[in-house]
């Protein structure tokens, strides 16, 4: 044993530390700057690179590590998505590894579903456990009877949960996020017809037209896309970059921009058309562009007939001339671009809305040019309709044709339950969580096998629309890990070992570490042996495969062109769930910068980071804009309950001048059943208050488009924010 | 006695127009620094323990409305009125400009706190032995101390990492070069609004933003000097 090894294992805690059964030796640890022969000294710390698995944006991370254990967490600078940098997010990920509440190993429930009893078992009978209800389903002939439940996965996990679920007989693998960019995949492939998601080179532009895209909170790569922003601004010498922002609710990133157009919710389409429109009409456009998009501006104008300013200026509730301006400035300003976001996305016209805004770039002859847009290299392909997945496996669900569900994730707290969802898992006979704490989806499982923490673990990361070079990040375990929890993947490789036949012949290797290095081995094409293992090494030390999209990569990498003959974009009039005399505000809800979608929730870094719009901390809240708030008789701080037709809720009013009167939001991130002593019955979730069956038409992802009544309950919101509502200075005492 | 001399004048410039407001300095900083974690009622109490908040202004009225984002934390003046109030001197003015605690010298009578016109110190009004519950402890930095309850505490800039760069350049024969310390919050910011470098060399880069035409600095009137410069958010045409 090294003395490294030793000074690791020798820093582990008392607690059940030293359990037998640890799963890696972590003798392949390699850090970043000191050669891995070195001894360590007490006191001089040790840097290893890894990646954030955070948010799929997959940011390079190095992480301080002093006598074993892990400190503090930084952006790697050689990473090209973060470039050294880091949100508050990926910060930390430490307090994922030494969360005072994870579970430490196997749990049986013994108590009825959702109560919190659960008996501590051995891995060996938690696989046996599983191998058994798996076994009876082959036996049964019932293969088809296995549901897998994933976030969206890339890389070497997606090639294994593929393999698990093909060789097994069971096409039901959900990769479900609340927040997946399909819409953007489905847009893209209609227009395009390529999936990829777009890599906008927002540091080049010069006109930045956003239409509700949140970049600096979470949109595709926040960190990628904040970095740049910075460089937009005040990078050139003589050029700052101008940031228009459209969308109802003044967000983080809006409150960035230097005009904002709070459009009415639904009607961004119709505005980003009615602004192409007027570009065609003065001739402002790009003359090359229309024909090699295979576009006449005359018909293309007379196609866009029914976006005639005035018609626009009353749906959208802004000024005609308002709308003419920015349209004028988006044309006259090379290079500019318009960015979509969820807030148009995920309303009832969303799909052709943000078609609509790829128009603009388009006119404007954005398309695969500096400032512009280019296709991203990481996932050039992607689930494009993983909501319609979802709702056929949620009946599926309710029909008891699902014997035996694996979830990773917690995708109760996540999935809006006016899905079904919840009474659909209630129906499965056996829920199996991966979740390394006990959130809500795991205090319903039958059976907890808990995940390592992410820096405890192997695992290629392909970063989600961060770059324009293949970027493969590798994760490797900083420390050894501390608790008896096993990797989510090398669980399925020992189910399916334990299984045999079919399934051990799709996946022959028995550590998700070999086959991480495998697919490496692959991509760098380099021979077995002494080769390839100087090169991982290197790999590992620096944390990735960066900036080496080989020749395939180039060919499957073609920039973006309009497919000929594709339907001009026809956003709708949106279509909203409650009517207008019983629920008069629309509602938006919208992931927390700290939080995200809920998964920042455990960490008390985050749940203390002060919500930068309203320096709100611990809790969730409904924005209330003052003019509306007065009229209710509503005051910063008092209880207010949330009606919507799916149900109501109850949390404290946030005065926000920032958002439109017909309009309140709600953070997402709150309102957890379980998943630690930070987290559990803190705030409330919105995603309760959100319908899926629109005005009587199919379930669809419109997570904006839910109308709500506000009745004040109370002065006593226990509403706590970090700031004076108006700050502690006065801004023009500051000069800023 | 000799004077003390230093070659570094250690300062900030926190660009306003790039400055998002997203947080990821606030929580780097209490990372880096075993900052304590505040339940909500310590917070309701206004005894937050951050070193750097983000101040967040409203600026006009819906719809010609904007919100403003100004981070602040101690502002290392070279006139510290926080320096000369405190009478056991834990608080004190270091050769490289920097405006240091000693934590063990310090009794906790807050004149310093009560003092500083920028309220960036804070106090141990609670023992926060609590707010690392078993193995959350494991993260707590061992280059700096937890402090305990009756101390003041507040932003170094990150004195153990220059204190560690300092000790490296001295083994080389050299002195710190521009970008080579960082404080945790300059380091992770993600649209490079922080940047920290040595005033006392002109070439650095922080002292070339220093030199802007957008440079104001907080509560200028007040004579306290400042090493942080802030520049001005610019092009603010349409509000």
């Amino acid at each position: 044993m090294k003395r490294r090894t030793f000074l690791q294992l020798s820093g582990m805690t008392a607690a059940g530390a030293l359990l037998a059964g640890c799963q890696s030796k972590n003798e392949k640890l390699i850090p970043f700057l000191v050669p891995p022969n070195e001894g360590v000294t007490p006191g001089l710390a040790t840097w290893y690179a890894s990646a954030c698995r955070f948010c799929p944006a997959g940011c390079g991370i190095l992480v301080r590590v002093s006598e074993g254990r892990a400190k503090k967490v930084e952006g790697n600078p050689l990473h090209p998505v973060n470039k050294g940098k880091l949100c508050a997010r990926g910060q930390a990920i430490l307090q994922e590894l030494y969360h005072p509440d994870r579970v430490a190993q196997p749990l049986k429930r013994t108590g009825a579903r959702g109560s919190g009893d659960f008996q501590r078992i051995s891995w060996s009978e938690g696989l046996a456990l599983l191998t058994g209800q798996l076994t009876a389903l082959q036996r049964d002939k019932a293969a088809d009877r296995l549901a897998l439940l994933t976030p969206q996965l890339r890389g070497t996990l997606s090639e294994l949960t593929t393999a698990f679920m093909g060789a097994f007989g069971s096409p039901y693998h959900l990769s479900f996020d609340l927040l997946a960019p399909d819409w953007l995949r489905r847009a893209n492939r209609l227009n395009f017809s390529q999936a990829s998601l777009p890599f906008y080179d927002l540091a080049e532009t010069r006109y930045l037209l956003s239409f509700g895209a949140d970049f600096v909170e979470y949109h595709l790569s926040p960190v990628q896309y904040s970095n740049a922003f910075g460089r937009m601004r005040q990078e050139r010498d003589t050029v700052r970059g101008h940031f228009t922002y459209c969308g109802g609710r003044m967000s983080l990133t809006a409150a960035s921009a230097d005009r904002w157009l709070p459009a009415r919710p639904g009607s961004e389409g119709a505005l980003a058309l009615a602004m192409a429109r007027l570009i065609l009409a003065e001739g402002l456009y790009d003359r090359d562009a229309l024909p090699a998009g295979g576009l006449g501006a005359e018909a293309l104008l007379k196609g866009l007939a029914a976006y005639d300013l005035h018609r626009v200026a009353e749906l959208s509730g802004l000024g005609e001339g308002q709308i003419a301006e920015v349209a004028r400035e988006f044309a006259a300003t090379r290079p500019a671009l318009a960015m979509a976001g969820e807030a148009v996305a995920f309303q009832t016209n969303g799909p052709e809305a943000v078609r609509a805004v790829q128009m603009l770039n388009l006119l404007a002859g954005n398309l695969n040019r500096p400032g512009g847009v280019y296709p991203d290299a990481g996932s050039p392909d992607g689930p494009e309709n993983s909501f319609h997945e979802l709702i056929s496996l949620v009946e599926r669900m309710q029909a008891g044709r699902i014997g035996v569900a694996l979830v990773q994730g917690d995708p109760l707290h996540s999935i809006p339950p006016a899905t079904g969802f919840p009474q659909a898992l209630a129906k499965v006979p056996f829920v199996v969580s991966f979740s390394s704490l006990l959130d809500d989806t795991a205090l319903q499982a039958d059976l907890i096998l808990p995940d390592h923490a992410a820096l405890e673990s192997w695992g290629d990361m392909i970063p989600l629309a961060g770059t324009r070079e293949g970027v493969i990040g590798l994760m490797q375990p900083v420390v050894t890990p501390l608790f008896d929890t096993r990797q989510f993947p090398d669980v399925l490789l020992a189910v399916a070992h334990g299984l045999g036949g079919a399934l051990a012949a799709a996946l022959p290797r028995h550590s998700y570490q070999d086959m991480v290095k495998g697919a490496l081995q692959k991509r760098v094409g380099r021979e077995r042996g002494e080769g390839f293992e100087a090169t991982w090494v290197e790999l590992l030390r620096q944390g990735g495969l960066f900036g080496t999209s080989d020749n395939r990569d180039r060919g499957r990498m073609k920039g973006y062109r309009r497919v000929p003959g594709v339907s001009l974009p026809e956003p709708a009039q949106p279509h909203f769930a409650g009517d207008k005399q019983d629920f008069p505000l629309h509602l938006q809800v919208y992931p927390s910068i700290a939080l995200y979608d809920g998964r920042g929730a455990p960490f008390p870094w985050l749940q203390q980071l002060p919500d930068p719009m309203t320096t709100v901390v611990w809790d969730s809240w409904v924005e209330i804009n003052p003019q509306t708030a007065a009229s209710l008789g509503i005051s910063q701080g008092d209880l207010v309950e949330v009606t919507s037709p799916q149900g109501a809720l109850r949390l404290p009013a946030v005065i926000y001048p920032a958002i439109r009167p017909d309009m309140v939001a709600i953070p997402l991130g709150q309102g957890h059943h379980g998943m630690g002593r930070y987290a559990t019955g803190r705030g409330a979730n919105p995603l309760a208050l959100l319908a899926t069956n629109i005005e009587g038409k199919d379930p669809q992802p419109a997570w904006n488009a839910t109308r709500v009544r506000l009745t004040r309950i109370s002065a006593k919101g226990e509403l706590v924010t970090a700031g004076n509502t108006q700050g502690s200075f006065r801004s023009e005492l500051i000069e800023m | 006695m000799e004077k003390i001399t230093s070659p570094y004048k250690w300062g900030m410039v926190i660009d306003l127009d790039r400055c998002t407001g997203c947080g990821a300095c606030v929580v780097a900083c209490q990372a880096e620094n075993n900052v304590a974690i505040c339940a909500k009622k310590e917070i309701n109490e206004g005894r937050n323990m951050h070193w750097l908040r983000i101040e967040r202004f409203w600026v006009g009225e819906y719809p010609d409305v904007r919100g403003r984002f100004l981070p602040v934390l101690c502002q290392h003046c070279h006139d510290a009125p926080c320096e000369p109030v405190c009478p056991v001197y834990a608080s004190y003015h270091n050769p490289d400009g920097l405006n240091g605690q000693v934590y063990n010298r310090c009794v906790g009578t807050r004149y310093c706190g009560n003092n500083c016109p920028y309220a960036v110190r804070v106090f141990n009004f609670y023992d926060h032995e609590h707010a690392w519950p078993k193995p959350l402890d494991n993260q707590l930095s061992p280059d700096i101390t937890v402090r305990s309850r009756g101390v003041m505490e507040k932003c170094t800039f990150c004195i153990q990492r220059i204190r560690r760069a300092k000790e490296e350049a001295k083994g080389e024969g050299r002195l710190i070069r521009d970008g080579e310390v960082q404080p945790a919050c300059a380091q992770t910011c993600p649209s490079e609004a922080l940047v920290f470098g040595n005033m006392a060399d002109p070439a650095s880069r922080a002292a070339r933003l220093a030199r802007s035409p957008r440079r104001f600095r907080l509560l200028e009137h007040l004579g306290t000097h400042p090493s942080v410069y802030y520049l001005k958010g610019g092009g603010r045409e349409h509000v």
